[in-house]
């Protein structure tokens, strides 16, 4: 009997369909992918599963018993923890109080008994593995600590189903490993895991079975083995895609951007150079500094020594403005945060980096800025009804293009994108990918900072990578293999 | 129909004013007549021009609670400068002015040397600017203005009740609403209210915004405070308390969202003449003044409210435009 199964499961938000009459099952030691583009429901599903939404029709079935309308402690109850992107840890209270956060621990009602619950909390960190001591405060732990500490929760909380999302997007890639073993501890203790990814290769490594969703709707659920990559994207878009890294004809050409002993922003002594019509792609922990040698070279922070120089010059910029009058630009990793204005109409998002040229005497010329708009929408092929859309949205894949048509419709030709196609769709990735090639063609260099080792090895021509705020080694496109950048990003250069 | 509702949703203010206008028109006989609509036109005069600031604060994504402290300070200094020194008007004015931008200045500068929200510094200034103002003026009123100064804020054109400080609020109420939605300085004004993190990395120097937007509040402070005393001819440690509630209130019906990012002019405006209408319209029906404090915190709180109907309502549309958007995009594959 599977411990976990929806069961016709319908959930419409105001004008739209989310979940559509949705049924799935997942077993006891197993670990199961949920994948689908994004607004396929995937997250919705999680939400109802865990409590926090309510399905309009449909049931969950937690060990044979059937909620409708389950709440989030009725959840709780029936052994289900989620692991969401956000990671939900108090930072400045110890792993043991984060552990047992909300749980009494020895006898007294006032006064938690820190010795008990040290030990106990020894004793998860002992199971899943871990060598972080449980006094240690949760704001000193690296991502993957944190993510290892939010799975002991769920192991505290005796849970039969862990449901995680995404958990590969905010660890580095050498600490993904360390992830999977314990989840596939978890799955050996009888769990039912719930693994929500884009990333197609660590599915296949890591899941026994797959179910797809799209726009709402439940379409397959397949073991892995056996399973094609290309039937898997199949099931995913509803259609067959090419080749995922389009092949690049591009003319490697003069250096457009060197740094010589750049230091500073936690960084040390960085000494990088592409060329135009390049991809140099930048690996890494998360951590290891290479986000902070990209705010120092498109301008937002200041180095404290060393050189940048812009084709063959050395330029000094004292802001985002002085890097981009040079061609210097920055598509950021977090496209939400500090890519988009979320709320203002994407003809508002695509000129906001130009806004200062478009105008005369300080007045915006509307005319312009619209002419502009509509050029990278057209070029970038941004799939939206209207210019006047709000940023909001536009689908995953959408607005990492238009966080792409402000920086290109500034003029940048030498253009860091960081994480570029972190949580889109596999067809949006395509595109993106399609679009750094074309740009690569006509003569931009590009910086590509990446987590995501396929990508990393796909589209680069060469990589550098980072380890604690210095550059580890390089590797040429003959060099390239995973096992070989993993090294270099644990600060392993024998 | 929907379009009418959507119209009168963006434009709440607008649409309560005129109809708070009509009921004060067929009830009071002298109420809808060229004179007392001037009158109330430059009874506000100095509450508008400062939201023209206060405004500008709050559609960059920041809050300032010192404004009737800063206005009244700046206002104590002005008459003493008046009444006891000898320094000509003219100069006295733009003294005036120069001390407000320097306090604003000062306020921008504390915000970015302890990395905090503006409401927090303003907060701290408002107390320290009240305690100040009572020194200075030993809790007395400073009044026997010279008539000079008075004639700033009280000299008539063309009509007896069309005053210097109407007119003078109205070229600034055009030149910041023609700012705000024209030129690349709004522009950048709203991306900032819009997202901080982003405007900064699109390239907008953010820190230099926010001193030119500083100044820029210090100096309608400035000069609200000047029409303010000249009209009234008497300034006092507590000339102008508490008329930032008055202002916030305003400008969150005139749809300027707490948050940042979004608002007009015009609708500010609006919001504020309808706060000044319903306190108008409590004074002549001789309300305790205590209860009117309660009305105005209702009032306020209803404002933000509003606030936060507007932002729902706008999340229930997205829901359903995003569904369209992503409906397309399939179809055209």
């Amino acid at each position: 009997m599977p411990i976990l199964e929806v069961a016709n499961i319908t959930k419409r938000y105001p004008g739209v369909t989310a979940l559509d009459d949705v049924s799935m099952s997942f077993e006891r030691g197993e670990i199961h992918a949920l994948m689908g583009e994004n607004g396929a429901g995937k997250s919705t599903l999680v939400k109802i599963i865990a409590g926090a939404e309510s399905a309009d029709d449909g049931e969950v079935i937690v060990g044979g018993k059937a909620f409708r309308g389950m709440t989030p402690l009725d959840a709780k109850r029936a052994g289900i923890s989620v692991i969401y992107q956000e990671l939900n840890l108090a930072p400045s209270l110890s792993v043991a109080e984060n552990l047992f956060i909300g749980k009494r621990v020895g006898n007294s009602r006032v006064r938690p008994d820190f010795g008990e619950m040290n030990r106990r909390a020894a004793e998860v960190l002992r199971e899943l593995g871990s060598n972080v001591k449980p006094e240690t405060l949760v704001f000193e732990l690296s991502a993957s600590q944190q993510q290892l500490v939010e799975i002991g929760k769920a192991l505290v909380d005796n849970c039969k189903v862990l449901i995680m999302d995404e958990p590969s997007a905010a660890i580095a890639v050498a600490e993904v490993e360390n992830m999977f073993r314990v989840v596939r501890q978890m799955r050996d203790r009888g769990v039912a895991v719930i693994y929500i990814s884009h990333r197609i290769d660590e599915v296949f490594e890591l899941c026994g079975r797959v179910s797809i969703l799209r726009d709402g709707q439940y379409i397959a659920t397949e073991r892995t083995e056996g399973l094609s990559r290309r039937g898997l994207i199949r099931h995913m878009v509803g259609r067959e895609l090419s080749e995922t890294f389009p092949r690049r004809a591009a003319r490697v050409g003069e250096a457009a951007l060197e740094a010589v002993g750049l230091t500073g922003n936690g960084d040390f002594n960085i000494n990088l150079t592409v060329r135009r019509g390049e991809v140099l792609g930048l690996a890494g922990l998360v951590g290891a500094g290479r986000a902070e040698f990209a705010k120092m070279v498109c301008g937002d922070v200041r180095p404290a020594s060393g050189e940048l120089r812009v084709n063959g010059r050395v330029r000094r910029f004292g802001s985002v403005a002085d890097a981009l009058a040079e061609g210097v630009g920055l598509i950021p990793e977090d496209r939400k945060r500090e890519g988009l204005f979320m709320d203002f109409a994407i003809d508002w998002n695509i000129p906001s980096m130009s806004f200062k040229r478009l105008s005369r005497f300080g007045i915006v010329s509307q005319k312009k800025a619209e002419a502009l708009t509509d050029r990278y929408v057209d070029a970038l092929r941004i799939k939206t009804p209207s210019t006047r859309q709000a940023a909001r949205n536009l689908s995953g894949g959408n607005q990492q293009k238009v966080v792409v048509a402000r920086t290109l419709a500034a003029e940048a030709d030498i253009l860091i994108f960081d994480e570029p196609t972190r949580g889109i769709d596999v067809g949006s990735k395509q595109e993106i990918y399609s679009l750094m090639n074309g740009l690569a063609e006509s003569g931009s260099a590009i910086i590509m900072i990446t987590s995501d080792m396929e990508e990393l090895l796909g589209m680069s021509d060469r990589v550098a990578v980072m380890y604690e705020g210095r550059v580890t080694g390089e590797l040429t496109r003959g060099e390239f293999s995973q096992q070989r950048a993993l090294e270099l990003a644990s600060g392993y250069t024998a | 129909m929907k379009r009418t509702i959507d119209f009168c949703q963006k434009n709440l203010a607008l649409v309560l004013l005129v109809t708070a206008g009509a009921i004060f028109s067929a009830t009071t006989a002298n109420f809808f007549t060229l004179t007392n609509i001037l009158n109330i036109l430059n009874q506000n005069a100095y509450t508008i021009i400062a939201m023209c600031g206060v405004a500008l604060i709050m559609i960059g994504g920041d809050l300032d609670m010192s404004v009737g402290y800063h206005m009244s300070i700046c206002g104590v200094l002005c008459a003493m400068m008046l009444t006891r020194t000898a320094i000509p008007v003219p100069v006295v004015v733009a003294l005036t002015v120069l001390l407000s931008v320097a306090a604003a200045t000062l306020t921008t500068f504390l915000t970015e040397l302890l990395a905090i929200p503006r409401i927090f510094v303003t907060i701290g200034e408002a107390t320290l600017f009240q305690g100040c103002a009572y020194v200075i003026t030993n809790s007395k009123t400073i009044s026997n203005l010279p008539a000079a100064f008075k004639n700033i804020a009280q000299g008539a054109l063309g009509h007896p009740s069309l005053t210097y400080a109407t007119l003078i609020m109205a070229v600034f109420v055009a030149a910041m609403s023609f700012t705000l939605s024209h030129t690349y300085f709004g522009r950048h004004v709203f991306s900032m209210g819009g997202n901080l993190t982003a405007a900064r990395l699109a390239g907008i120097n953010t820190r230099r915004m926010k001193y030119i937007i500083g100044i820029l509040v210090g100096f309608f402070l400035g000069v609200a405070a000047v029409i303010l005393i000249g009209r009234t001819g008497a300034a006092a440690a507590n000339t102008a308390a508490g008329v930032e509630i008055n202002i916030l209130t305003g400008i969150l019906l005139g749809g300027v969202s707490i948050r940042g990012g979004e608002g007009k002019i015009s609708n500010c405006v609006a919001g504020i003449l309808l706060v000044a209408l319903i306190s108008n319209g409590m004074q002549l029906a001789g309300w305790n003044p205590y209860y009117q404090y309660i009305a105005k915190g209702v009032i306020m709180l209803c404002a933000l409210g509003f606030d936060m109907f507007q932002m729902r309502r706008r999340s229930v549309m997205n829901n359903q435009r995003k569904e369209e958007i992503v409906k397309t995009a399939a179809r055209e594959g």
